[in-house]
């Protein structure tokens, strides 16, 4: 386990436990509506976005030479 | 009328053009026919596999389970995140061991680690049984959009006909390349597809901060789970989010879409670009719910995207959208009719009935096959009624079994062919009990895939601890190719042991 490694695993960890343990159910509500869009879907996007980054910014750290 | 039926034709010619240009680079090879040399490029992989996991259960499922039940399939966000990292974990470890060792199916894979003809037998059955009906809903929604898109002019039947011969043509003469290329025109169609159809049908109530508004005032309940029917609350959010995606993920068109990956490093790219392409859900939120407002009560919840279109958009427009839809599910049927022909061809044909046949003779038997099973489809798209949604669920917590065996194959020396055998009957046993047998079908608000995992996945480790492999060649063989997979793309776990690279053919 590097750093890096910790860090996105970990960041990962936490987008999903965001979005499908239990806690989903405290953001499970229309209000407050945010720029017009109920809670729960602002919730969900936000930890979309952020996973979907954090996906990307592992791409980049690769998560000396032969691949193909 | 005259520029629907335009654009559905050309939705129909543009593939088999395609098709027939791709084939001029097939080799008449069993490794050519199924999985392109193993050297499929990075846009084709791409839009193959977005296009072939987002079927005629995206495009049409999607709206309809807004339309009825609320906001549970935005749980679909996190799905393809999960599906996305699989595809690099799970995925990549695949590729590696089927470059090595020359799997093409499911069962090669799984047979050859567990050492057992009995495990191979009922990979292949599993993936064969659970796929058709798959299969089948793709059929039914695709064969449905082009009859509604061309006013009635092309009827169901004869739309289902004629998808299904224009993908059979252009699979037996190009095989998976023909797929991959068709599969960008496909994808780039349902992507757009998808978005501008929540885009424009939302704007007839103001767009989707009005449509937001209204709906908040006049049934909030379907902006919360669970849902204005109060059976879709976090015990089908969270089964959704694992068995669609693990369901799917298992399938055996992906198999086949992670040993035909030309660059490992593709792996690591490809959770992104899911997960990015995840965003296309928007559009059906916003479709899903504008019908809540514009068309309540439909007595078919797959139809209101078509119902939508037809009533609310011009008519050039509609037909376009809705070819989109039919891309959709034709991106994942034609991977899929592809995909069971492999496995009879090569797990059931080549290994039981002609262990010596040629490379031609293998083709061959693949290309009847993709016959066979389209028949088989179409027949029970005829005859079998269900919401795409329903019948889809059920087919992937079937495949979703498989994902027990495949960690344990690429993970765990003490993985123990008893343990995966009598770890999958159980799964599928209480998955199909579960579903068509029980009084209960959903048990704590779990689906009936989850519970099958929590069987299988126990049954799977205890038997496993509890009993010891005694083929310990095999072991080894395994040992060093992982050992081998970690000194190539994670090096700083490395102790200074020996690796060994290149023993191709050991295995089949």
């Amino acid at each position: 386990f590097t750093t890096r490694k910790l860090t996105i695993y970990g960041g990962l960890l936490l987008g999903f436990i965001m979005l499908e343990s239990p806690l989903i159910l405290v953001a499970n509500q229309v209000e407050p509506m945010i720029m017009g869009i109920p809670f729960l879907f602002v919730w969900n996007l936000f930890w979309w976005a952020f996973l979907t980054v954090l996906f990307l910014v592992a791409y980049l750290t690769n998560w000396s030479n032969r691949d193909s | 009328m005259t520029g629907s039926i335009l654009i559905i034709a050309a939705f129909m010619i543009i593939p088999l053009i395609v098709g027939l240009v791709s084939s001029r680079q097939l080799q008449d090879t069993s490794e050519d026919f199924f999985v392109q040399g193993r050297a499929m490029g990075s846009v084709a992989v791409f839009f193959t596999v977005a296009a072939t996991w987002w079927s005629a259960f995206a495009f049409l499922g999607s709206n309809a389970t807004f339309y009825t039940s609320g906001p549970v399939y935005l749980t679909a966000l996190a799905w393809n995140l999960l599906f996305g990292f699989m595809y690099y974990w799970i995925g990549k470890r695949v590729w590696y061991l089927g470059k090595r060792f020359n799997y093409l199916t499911p069962s090669d894979l799984l047979g050859d680690f567990y050492n057992s003809e009995a495990l191979r037998v009922l990979v292949a059955v599993i993936t064969l049984v659970f796929t058709v009906p798959y299969l089948q809903i793709q059929l039914t929604g695709g064969a449905y959009l082009i009859e509604v898109a061309s006013g009635g002019v092309v009827p169901f039947w004869l739309a289902a006909l004629l998808f299904y011969f224009i993908i059979i043509v252009y699979v037996w003469v190009g095989g998976i390349r023909a797929i991959a290329w068709t599969d960008v025109i496909y994808g780039a169609l349902l992507f757009f597809g998808m978005m501008f159809a929540g885009y424009y049908i939302s704007g007839q109530v103001g767009g989707p901060v009005e449509l937001f508004a209204r709906l908040s005032a006049s049934s909030p309940e379907h902006l919360t789970m669970p849902g204005p029917n109060g059976n879709m609350g976090y015990g089908m959010w969270f089964s959704l989010f694992m068995i669609v995606a693990i369901g799917a993920f298992m399938g055996p068109q992906i198999w086949l879409r992670m040993y035909s990956v030309k660059s490992g490093r593709l792996f690591n790219l490809m959770p992104f670009l899911l997960g990015l392409a995840a965003f296309a859900y928007f559009g059906s939120v916003l479709t899903g719910y504008t019908g809540v407002l514009l068309e309540p009560g439909l007595e078919n919840a797959d139809q209101v995207l078509p119902v939508m279109l037809m009533n609310y958009a011009p008519y050039l427009l509609a037909s376009l959208i809705m070819a989109a839809g039919a891309a959709a599910a034709m991106s994942t049927a034609n991977s899929q009719i592809h995909a069971v022909s492999t496995v009879v061809t090569m797990d059931i044909y080549q290994r039981y009935v002609n262990r010596n046949a040629s490379q031609s003779r293998i083709v061959f038997i693949g290309r009847l096959s993709l016959v066979g099973f389209s028949l088989a489809a179409y027949i029970m798209a005829l005859t079998v009624p269900g919401l795409l949604v329903t019948i889809g669920i059920a087919a992937l917590a079937g495949t979703a079994q498989l994902i027990v065996p495949t960690i344990g194959a690429i993970t765990w020396r003490r993985a123990h062919p008893m343990a995966a055998f009598w770890g999958l009957v159980a799964g599928v046993s209480c998955v199909l009990w579960l579903t068509y047998g029980a009084d209960i079908s959903n048990p704590l608000g779990l689906h009936a895939g989850i519970w099958g995992l929590i069987i299988n996945t126990t049954l799977f480790v205890v038997l496993s601890l509890a009993l010891e492999r005694r083929d310990h060649d095999v072991v080894e063989r395994f040992d060093q190719a992982r050992q081998d997979y970690v000194a190539e793309y994670h090096p700083e776990q490395c102790d200074g042991r020996q690796t060994v690279v290149g023993d191709a053919n050991q295995a089949r």
